[in-house]
């Protein structure tokens, strides 16, 4: 597990602030933080891995009604919560020493 | 978990339709990169998420181009997703468990890990190490700046025999060459006696010219080198070389500018030269050439010295012989009779490995084969275990292990052998390597630079993994590839596959071959080399005592104060007790020779080239005798040839003028040559410039050893030559030659304490030393061959030994049915030598193709000799029987009883 005490790299905190404002599925999070599917994808396992997220299937009964393959979705755990705090105090104590974080670009 | 993804509903456009398939296409085809175990959920997101999105486009009318497209650009993302899921299954945790679960299977069969690690180490250690001296002796530049400029030039003639250039011919090439920014001269032999500050002492001294060490790119350590105004053969220095410097001045730091005695005269000490140069020349003690000393600049009959050039920056060796051709031409032409020769100029790095380079690269190739006997060894032992983990492999497949995680397993498990295997074998490797440099001095150039580099490192890693790869992946795979089903339903019995047992049979036959293949190398060197030493030398060797004895040049100055020396040396050594014969002579037979041409008088030859060469030796009387060098008609040299103060001796010797005649004895092929059906006695020859009247016929002597044809010989007097030459001593006892060594040092010592006995030895030692390469590449490969033997007998009975334990049941049947022991023994054999047979049956084919490599490295056998191939053949068909004869002796002893019942 990723130790509350350092920081998340900007595409996790990106990610993982998108799965924090309810955007709960990879194209969804790719559209909200513009980020390409070959690094959201890697970073949601590994934030999976970390325990910061969690992810399950939909209910089978939705994907059905809707007549359509069940869909994954993520969301953001207690550890998760922490550590988003925590990488946000930074980046704004570095934002506020060097100028603000650059806005993710958007595709 | 997700439903598998069904296809799309009739109310997409066509578009979503085919920007769906293609997406769903590019996501199946990266989906085996994703493992098994996660595959499936995998490939459920991708489909989940890429229909919602393009129903969600196509319901809002907005599946444009650029939105299909956009949509196929996030598939791309499926390819490092895939990758990464990979890499992240492979992490340091999942390596770490493989290692430790590889260090526990290892460790539970000791004897099995430790038999893999030897057999391999034994096949990584020696391939390692000859590559070491591959790459140290052959590989590996000279120890000189920009040594791949550096070529040797010498004169060659039409047979190709190279020799020494004149002082008047090297000045020409010096002059009017456009290729070399530097062309020095050096004499190839030339020894010097040192005397003075300790025990009189021999040591090797060429001279050379001033630009020698800075052609090599050689700077003196102390002092400076020599100058141009030395090579007038009148200044007395020298430089000496590191060894000499620190063995016998002690590294003495103000050695330059001392004075020392050599050969009798003073000579100052210039310079001290470092070690590096003692690499590749033989000098231990460095003169100035006399290029320039008075009617040598104009010397074209001397062929003295050998030239070393430094091709200028983009020069080749082709633009160099072009270049120099033509030279070489105008002086053959302007001076007939002292060229029959071309000029031939080849890099200088194959005057110092040349001939070994052929050799080495033959025992690479020998003991590759070992490494891949090794291999199919191991690999087959490895099958052995796989089959008996059939069992732990079934359990774990059940338990949901992936084919790629069984396979990682094994592998590291091979790994893991494979580095200690690789370890252990670098540290035979070492000590290899320090054996042949300790040992391989006169059989090997360079030996002493032999060593273990990063280059030698890299290949041992290599090697190694390449090893790891050879007998580990095939049985990987193979226990892998095993369907969970037949697994299971083997369970609990060691029945093993028919197709392991197929790879096994395959790998012996391979081995059998392979080692066939390197018995039958190892078979024609040894025939060779028992060839060469049934040949007859032409003299006695046994019983015979050498050394060299080197008259200081200043003190024996006249030819009569060394006749005098030779003459009561020479008595005083007869009447020691224990001597049967001694004489003196100029070139021992196995220690080099002079060249001399000859002619019949009045028939002189029109050119060099058609000049007939002989080597000149010159002896003392008694020489014949002492040497047991038969006399086929005539008399020997002897004292009729002695002429003392000036006066000729009684019979046919004269003085005419400067010139000496005298009396000469030749070889039994030269009278045959240039007289044939004649008698020879009583002829005359002109041998340089000197007459002789031939008085017999001695017997032909190998004087460049028994592996080259008897050379030509003339032997003239001691008493009749002009000049004097240092002579050798040669002695026969009654009993132990060497015991001889002391009083004859004593006798000396009495006579003139200032004349050393330098190199005594036997002349069995010199017949010995004379073999010595031959010795040491016969030797090499016979061990690589036994080698091969040992691991393909051992691989024959493992594959035997295990095919009984297989059958048990089928023989504990038989035997219950009656079957007699006989039979169940001769159905063992049979299998044994089925394998050995089909592996003899390659291996000569491949022996047939392959021993013609070697074919220049033997003597008087054909690369195919049919005794040579029936004895190793012979070889492995008894060591087949002889591994056959256990597993034969345990199938005969199985009970039915207890055979049964184990099932």
């Amino acid at each position: 597990m990723t130790s509350p005490t350092r920081p998340l790299s900007p595409t996790s905190l990106a990610t993982l602030k998108a799965i924090a404002n309810n955007v709960r599925h990879g194209f969804d999070i790719m559209d909200a933080t513009g980020l390409p599917s070959g690094t959201v994808y890697p970073v949601l396992g590994r934030l999976e891995r970390a325990g910061l997220v969690r992810s399950h299937w939909e209910a089978a009964t939705v994907a059905r009604r809707e007549k359509r393959p069940p869909r994954r979705y993520y969301e953001i755990t207690a550890a998760g919560v922490r550590a988003l705090t925590l990488s946000m105090e930074h980046y704004r104590t570095l934002g506020s020493r060097r100028g603000p974080l650059p806005a993710p670009r958007r595709t | 978990m997700s439903s598998s993804p069904g296809l799309p509903p009739r109310s997409w456009s066509r578009a979503a339709e085919r920007t769906f398939s293609h997406c769903l296409g590019l996501v199946r085809c990266i989906a085996p990169i994703v493992p098994a175990a996660r595959r499936s959920a995998w490939v459920a997101e991708w489909t989940g998420e890429l229909w919602y999105r393009l129903a969600s486009l196509d319901r809002a009318g907005t599946l444009d181009a650029r939105a299909c497209a956009s949509v196929l650009a996030r598939t791309l993302g499926t390819l490092p997703h895939a990758l990464w899921i990979r890499c992240a299954d492979w992490s340091i945790d999942m390596l770490m468990h493989d290692l430790r679960y590889a260090v526990r299977v290892n460790a539970k069969r000791p004897a099995f890990s430790l038999l893999v690690i030897a057999i391999l180490a034994v096949g990584i250690g020696a391939t390692s190490a000859m590559f070491s001296i591959v790459n140290s002796v052959v590989l590996e530049p000279l120890p000189y700046p920009q040594a791949s400029r550096l070529v040797r030039a010498s004169n060659a003639n039409r047979y190709g025999n190279q020799g020494a250039i004149s002082r008047g011919d090297f000045l020409d090439y010096q002059s009017r060459n456009q290729v070399f920014s530097s062309f020095a001269a050096y004499t190839f032999f030339g020894s010097a006696v040192l005397s003075g500050t300790a025990e009189p002492e021999r040591v090797t001294a060429p001279m050379v010219t001033a630009n020698f060490f800075s052609t090599l790119g050689v700077q003196p350590v102390l002092g400076r080198a020599f100058s141009p105004q030395e090579e007038d053969g009148q200044h007395q220095v020298a430089i000496l070389s590191y060894g000499l410097w620190q063995r016998r001045f002690g590294g003495d730091a103000h050695v330059v500018g001392r004075t020392i005695t050599v050969d009798g005269k003073p000579t100052a000490i210039v310079g001290v030269m470092p070690a590096v140069l003692e690499r590749t020349f033989d000098g231990r003690l460095w003169l100035p050439a006399d290029m320039h000393a008075p009617g040598m600049e104009t010397n074209r009959h001397e062929h003295a010295y050998y030239a070393i050039g430094r091709l200028r920056p983009g020069v080749t060796l082709a633009r160099a012989r072009a270049a120099l051709g033509p030279i070489s031409a105008q002086l053959a032409a302007a001076y007939p009779l002292d060229h029959g020769t071309h000029l031939y100029i080849q890099p200088y790095r194959d005057v110092v490995v040349g001939h070994a380079a052929p050799v080495l690269a033959v025992l690479l190739g020998a003991v590759g084969l070992v490494l891949l006997i090794a291999c199919a060894n191991v690999a087959s032992l490895m099958l052995a275990r796989g089959t008996a983990r059939e069992s732990e492999i079934a359990v774990r497949t059940a338990l949901g292990a992936s084919r790629s995680v069984l396979v990682r397993g094994l592998m590291t498990e091979s790994l893991l052998l494979g580095a200690a295997a690789g370890g252990a074998g670098l540290v035979l490797a070492y000590l290899l390597v320090r054996g042949v440099r300790a040992v391989a001095g006169g059989m090997l150039p360079r030996a002493a630079e032999v060593h273990i580099d990063g280059r030698a490192l890299l290949f041992t890693l290599g090697i190694t993994l390449l090893t790891t790869l050879a007998f580990g992946l095939a049985p990987a795979l193979h226990a892998a590839r095993r369907s969970l089903a037949t697994a299971m339903r083997t369970m609990g019995r060691s029945s093993g596959s028919r197709r392991s047992l197929r790879v096994r049979d395959a790998l012996v036959v391979g081995q059998v071959a392979l080692s066939l293949v390197l018995l039958a190398g190892a078979g024609l060197l040894l025939r060779s080399l028992s060839r060469v030493r049934q040949v007859d030398p032409g003299f006695d060797a046994s019983h015979l005592l050498t050394a060299q004895i080197p008259l200081p040049a200043a003190r024996y100055a006249t030819r009569e104060s060394a006749d005098l020396f030779w003459t009561q040396l020479l008595q005083r050594v007869r009447a020691l007790p224990g001597v049967t014969a001694a004489a003196g002579t100029g070139h021992l037979p196995l220690r080099g020779v002079g060249d001399a041409m000859y002619y019949e008088e009045g028939h002189p030859p029109l050119s060099l080239a058609d000049a007939r060469l002989a080597e000149l030796n010159v002896v003392t009387d008694g020489y014949f005798h002492a040497m047991r060098i038969p006399i086929i008609t005539g008399r020997p040299l002897g004292e009729t040839e002695r002429r003392m103060d000036g006066v000729p001796a009684a019979g046919t010797d004269s003085v005419k003028g400067d010139e000496v005649e005298g009396a000469v004895v030749i070889s039994r092929h030269i009278a045959q040559e240039l007289f044939p059906h004649q008698n020879p006695l009583g002829r005359r020859l002109v041998i340089g410039s000197q007459h002789a009247e031939v008085v017999g016929v001695a017997g032909d002597v190998h004087g460049r050893g028994q592996a080259v044809a008897a050379d030509d010989m003339l032997y003239l007097s001691l008493h009749q030559r002009r000049s004097f030459l240092p002579l050798s001593l040669v002695v026969r006892a009654r009993g132990d030659a060497s015991a001889l060594a002391p009083a004859i040092r004593n006798v000396l010592h009495q006579l003139d304490p200032t004349v050393p006995l330098a190199e005594v030895t036997t002349m069995d030692g010199l017949l010995h030393d004379s073999l010595a390469d031959t010795y040491f590449r016969t030797q090499l490969l016979g061990g690589f061959a036994f080698m091969a033997l040992v691991l393909a007998v051992v691989g024959l009975y493992g594959v035997l030994a295990y095919t009984v334990r297989q059958r048990a049941r089928e023989i504990g049947v038989r035997m219950a049915l009656g079957a007699r022991s006989t039979a169940i023994v001769s159905s063992v054999v049979r299998r044994g030598m089925l394998l050995v047979g089909t592996g003899i049956a390659l291996g000569l084919a491949g022996a047939l193709a392959v021993t013609r490599l070697i074919g220049g490295l033997l003597f008087d056998v054909g690369s195919t000799d049919p005794v040579v191939l029936a004895a190793v053949t012979a070889t492995l068909l008894v060591a087949g029987l002889a591994a056959c004869t256990v597993p034969a002796w345990r199938a005969m002893r199985i009970d039915p009883v207890i055979a049964l019942r184990e099932e």
